[in-house]
């Protein structure tokens, strides 16, 4: 395998990664809030992408869709988190679970009578041809999935270290009862962080959809994807999640290169088993939260 | 209450059994058609999966996310085994209910020092994982386009292949299912299994080993799954990959949540009756077919809505509504 | 489960009581004939499903309005397969056991056909498929037909075709579905024989969204032309993908893209994609004059006048299917049942259809040769003769 080759599964495996990191952000980003797993969260990415197609269809220009996608997905995560989970918060985990997985059940069914079943596309956001940096092709569209993928994680890194609201995640997530006794409004930063965690998933799905069409039931694969490499990162750290995700792409498009593209997929559902099962804490080891 | 009543109470679930076995036996006399009887089968098919998953979910706390994967393993073990290397069918039925619970062991041992949604994405990742095997091991399974002319079930040179043979054959191991699991909720561990749905660390306290138990449960549940799906396969004669894939499991939980955590009478009838939901036009006169197309259509909006309304506001589900309706029948209602 | 639970059972049993199959006897007077159809009008397949349910409507509509076959109409029942093979072999029961149909249609793939075989067989429902794979009719059952040439006629001839044009590093790109599976033990069998050597061999699922990662490996084996074999929608993200990875070589193909979708799908990057297939796309291939060209510029205009577009090859399959059972159910003398419907189509016998002129034989379900078979490029947004 010559270099230009290698890179070209480089680039892939980045392009795909950045995916995964921001979707694997949604994960970490409600987890530390609210200690709920959410199996909702790769819906947010499907919605992202159908809505946008959506709105591009009515008539929006294209950054136009894309913003009202993220915002509306923003939207409905900030909905279900208020409708279907806010009075719960005190149930076990077990009950959480449920609520998630069966939003993800409707979330997905809705689309599917609201869209339709066929894959939906979006015109790229600059089109033309790749450019080739020494013999390695680069789609435009990849450039601009990086692009967003660092204003999202620059934005967030703000959000946690600069405002008050972020301290207050950051307080929720090494102790969610020690945060309210501290007088921090614990349900404002579970409602935010929904928020925040589904667009996060929608602009993922937007960005992708020119590549790879996007439909209703696009969000069960990217979910699991996105869960390995937010445990993979350790599930609590989000510049170790954005690592997780990366990794987890390039480890993916290698494989590809040097086992068979037949078990590309299988790829990150082992890394998560065995992350589970031997590092439960994650690469980059923060220990896990005990609640005894 | 009286100790009758306490007798009654208790008598109560074996007598449900008696009299869904009386009307499982009288079907066939009813009806001929062999639709019917085949659409009961995966009825009775089910009826074994959710036996096992509402011992898992409603008694030990756990979630599964990859049911389907067991019935799966099942499935594919035994078609090959009978199929391909002229096996008989008893000794694939068994290989596959044991191959399935000992990958409900392997997953079990190390997932179940996890907490609950921790072990739910595992099982989660064992599914997809599972469904990829089933996809590429062409060999073994036919690949994405399945595996066809699996042959019927035979016993001691008996060859079950009539609809109304293979109805009886499921339908009499979902009766011997739901009898197992009967016994084992009214048993020690069932009640320590209740115990650990209470409050975990209350369990540990009182001296309950909870992480054996919880294997010991997932595994039995698992090899369940496992022997569904070796009963499925032979009397269904085909089988692919997307039926035992993540929606189906999915499916799963969703029957025994609306059923309700605790019950096994809640879990078994909205098993049944949620099974035939698809086939009703079938089943009730006057029922377009359009009208199913519309019920199909909505199903999974209709399966997560009621997952979620069960959880929020009647934890205990179908089950919870039986128990009250039969302490009402005792003389007894309990707010 | 109490005794509600048992008289729910007993009351919805009761009622289907008599209903059922197979009764198709003679003294049901003016009943239609009732032929089913499992089509994959959603999912991956869906293209391939929509233009075949269309074309089906359509000549079951033409032959009642006509007085119908011996005095009695054909009612198509359909059933959506979703492209999942375990759902085309629940509804092929559900069409034999309770609709009671004399024969299916069906399915629109390879796998899903494959999928409803043993239950016809075991009933005695014939099938007719619209899918090209080479199992279908190989594998033979005397219970399945099929109208589309199968790979076993496509592949050597497209094989070849690269050949003459001097492209003999080939790489191949197919899918894991029974279509792509299928031509792909027939790429490796016949490519030596064509003169051809495969350079790489690379496969995908349906359902996959990206396939750079596949090209990048073909791009570094450095072939003439890239073929692609595959049905479903993914061959218009792998040639968008090609272009992508700015690969200059040719892409081949063969029925399985030989549908708009591709065109509308992989936009600019399908221009100059060659494919072999059957002559519809451009019906002056039959010849002017024959009876073949009068059959499909006759079925062109009516599909063109009832759905305001053309016809691909699946409608055509389509056209067929329902045809070759008209005309068989035609011919029928004395009791029409799925066993007489079954012998009668295996005496069809020089039936000019959109696919070919149709001869059945007990050792022969197919019936088509590698004549039937042209090469397109696309141009335009459209198919042209390729010379």
């Amino acid at each position: 395998m010559d270099a230009a080759e290698f890179f070209q599964y480089v680039i892939a495996g980045l392009k795909s990664g950045s995916i995964y990191a921001l979707v694997a952000l949604g994960f970490t980003m409600v987890y530390g809030a609210t200690g709920i797993i959410n199996f909702a969260q790769g819906e947010f990415f499907m919605l992202g992408g159908v809505l946008a197609v959506w709105f591009h269809g009515l008539g929006l220009p294209l950054p136009v869709a894309g913003i009202a996608a993220v915002a509306a997905t923003a939207l409905i995560g900030i909905a279900f988190e208020r409708v279907a989970l806010r009075r719960q918060r005190s149930a076990s985990p077990l009950v959480l679970v449920i609520i998630t997985i069966g939003g993800s059940m409707v979330m997905k069914s809705l689309a599917r009578h609201l869209f339709g079943p066929d894959e939906l596309s979006l015109p790229e956001f600059t089109p033309g041809p790749s450019v080739d940096v020494a013999g390695v092709a680069v789609e435009r569209q990849a450039l601009w999935v990086w692009g967003l993928t660092i204003v999202a994680v620059l934005l967030l890194a703000w959000l946690y270290r600069r405002t008050k609201l972020g301290r207050a995640m950051r307080a929720c997530s090494i102790s969610h009862d020690a945060a309210r006794l501290m007088g921090i409004d614990t349900a404002r930063v579970a409602m935010v962080s929904f928020g925040i965690a589904a667009a996060l998933g929608a602009l993922a799905g937007f960005a992708v959809t020119p590549l790879t069409q996007t439909s209703w039931d696009a969000g069960a694969a990217i979910g699991v994807k996105g869960f390995a490499a937010a445990i993979l990162g350790g599930l609590g750290n989000p510049v170790a999640t954005v690592i997780g995700g990366l990794v987890l792409g390039l480890l993916e498009s290698l494989s590809v290169a040097f086992v068979s593209s037949t078990y590309k997929d299988v790829i990150s559902l082992v890394v998560l088993l065995v992350v589970l099962f031997v590092r439960p804490q994650g690469l980059f080891g923060t220990a896990q939260r005990g609640k005894v | 209450m009286s100790s009758v009543k306490r007798i009654r109470l208790f008598i109560t679930p074996y007598l449900g059994l008696i009299a869904a076995a009386l009307a499982v036996a009288a079907v066939p006399l009813v009806t001929p058609d062999r639709y019917v009887l085949k659409v009961l089968v995966y009825v009775g098919v089910n009826v074994i999966v959710i036996a096992g998953l509402a011992l898992l979910f409603g008694h030990a706390g756990q979630i599964s996310m990859g049911h389907a994967a067991f019935v799966g393993i099942g499935a594919y073990t035994s078609a090959y085994l009978v199929k391909t290397l002229d096996a008989p069918w008893l000794v694939g039925v068994l290989a596959a209910t044991v191959l399935a619970a000992a990958g409900g062991l392997v997953l079990a041992l190390p997932a179940l020092r996890l907490r609950g949604h921790y072990l739910a994405m595992a099982t989660l990742g064992f599914s997809e994982i599972m469904y990829v095997v089933f996809r590429e091991a062409r060999a073994i399974t036919g690949g994405n386009d399945g595996l066809g002319g699996i042959p019927y079930p035979e016993v001691a040179g008996l060859k079950i292949d009539t609809p109304v043979g293979v109805y009886l054959l499921v339908w009499g191991v979902a009766l011997l299912t739901l009898l197992l699991v009967l016994n084992i909720l009214r048993s020690r561990p069932g009640r320590a299994m209740r115990a650990l749905q209470a409050t975990e660390n209350g369990a540990l306290a009182c001296g309950i080993d909870t992480v054996g138990l919880k294997i010991r449960t997932f595994a039995l549940s698992a090899a369940l799954a496992g022997l569904a799906g070796a009963l499925y396969a032979h009397g269904v004669g085909f089988i692919s990959p997307s039926t035992f894939g993540l929606d189906q499991s999915v499916i799963y939980m969703a029957i025994v949540v609306v059923g309700g955590a605790g019950s096994l009478a809640g879990p078994t009838l909205a098993a049944v009756v949620l099974t035939l939901l698809p086939y009703a036009d079938a089943l009730v006169p006057g029922l377009s077919k359009d009208t199913i197309a519309v019920m199909q259509d909505w199903e999974a909006d209709i399966y997560g809505l009621a997952m979620i309304a069960v959880v929020i506001f009647a934890p205990a589900g179908i089950g919870g509504l039986l128990k009250r309706i039969r302490l009402r029948g005792a003389g007894e209602v309990r707010s | 489960m109490t005794r509600a639970a048992a008289a729910l059972l007993v009351a919805v049993c009761l009622p289907v009581v008599g209903c059922s199959s197979a009764d198709t006897g003679a003294d049901e007077g003016a009943e239609p004939y009732r032929i089913g159809a499992v089509l994959s009008l959603t999912g991956s397949y869906a293209g391939l499903g929509i233009p075949e349910k269309q074309a089906i409507d359509l000549e079951v509509a033409r032959i009642n309005e006509a007085g119908g076959i011996n005095g009695r109409e054909i009612e198509v029942i359909y059933e959506d397969d979703a492209t999942d093979a375990a759902k085309a072999q629940a509804a092929a029961v559900r069409l034999i056991d309770e609709e009671g149909v004399l024969a299916i249609i069906g399915a629109s793939g390879t796998g899903h056909t494959v999928a409803m075989r043993s239950d016809a067989e075991r009933a005695g429902v014939p099938i007719v498929s619209m899918a090209g794979g080479s199992v279908i009719t190989d594998d033979f059952s005397e219970w399945v037909f099929q109208t589309p040439w199968p790979n076993r006629i496509v592949i050597p001839f497209v094989l070849k075709q690269m050949a003459a044009a001097g492209r003999t590093n080939v790489a191949l790109i197919s899918d894991t579905g029974g279509y792509g599976v299928d031509g792909r033990d027939y790429v490796l069998a016949h490519a030596q024989e064509a003169g051809v050597t495969l350079v790489a061999d690379e496969t995908f699922n349906a359902g996959d969204t990206d396939m750079s990662s596949q090209l990048t490996k073909i791009r570094a084996a450095d072939p003439d032309a890239v073929l692609i074999w595959a049905a479903g929608k993914e061959a218009a993200i792998i040639a968008r993908n090609a272009r992508q990875l700015n690969m200059q070589q040719p892409l081949y193909g063969g029925s399985g893209i030989a549908r708009q979708e591709f065109i509308d799908g992989a936009a600019e990057a399908a221009e100059g994609v060659r494919l072999g297939t059957g002559r519809i796309l451009v019906p002056e291939a039959f010849g002017e004059g024959t009876e073949a060209y009068a059959v499909a510029t006759d079925f062109i205009a009516r599909f063109e006048a009832e759905y305001g577009a053309k016809p691909d090859i699946f409608a055509g399959h389509a056209y067929d299917a329902i045809g070759l059972i008209a005309d068989a159910l035609g011919r029928i003398e004395g009791d029409v049942t799925s066993e007489a419907l079954r012998d009668a189509l295996e005496e069809t016998d020089g039936w000019v259809g959109i696919d070919g002129t149709f001869t059945y034989s007990p050792s022969d379900h197919n019936g088509l040769t590698e004549d039937e078979m042209v090469l397109y490029v696309i141009e335009g947004g459209t198919w042209r003769l390729d010379d």
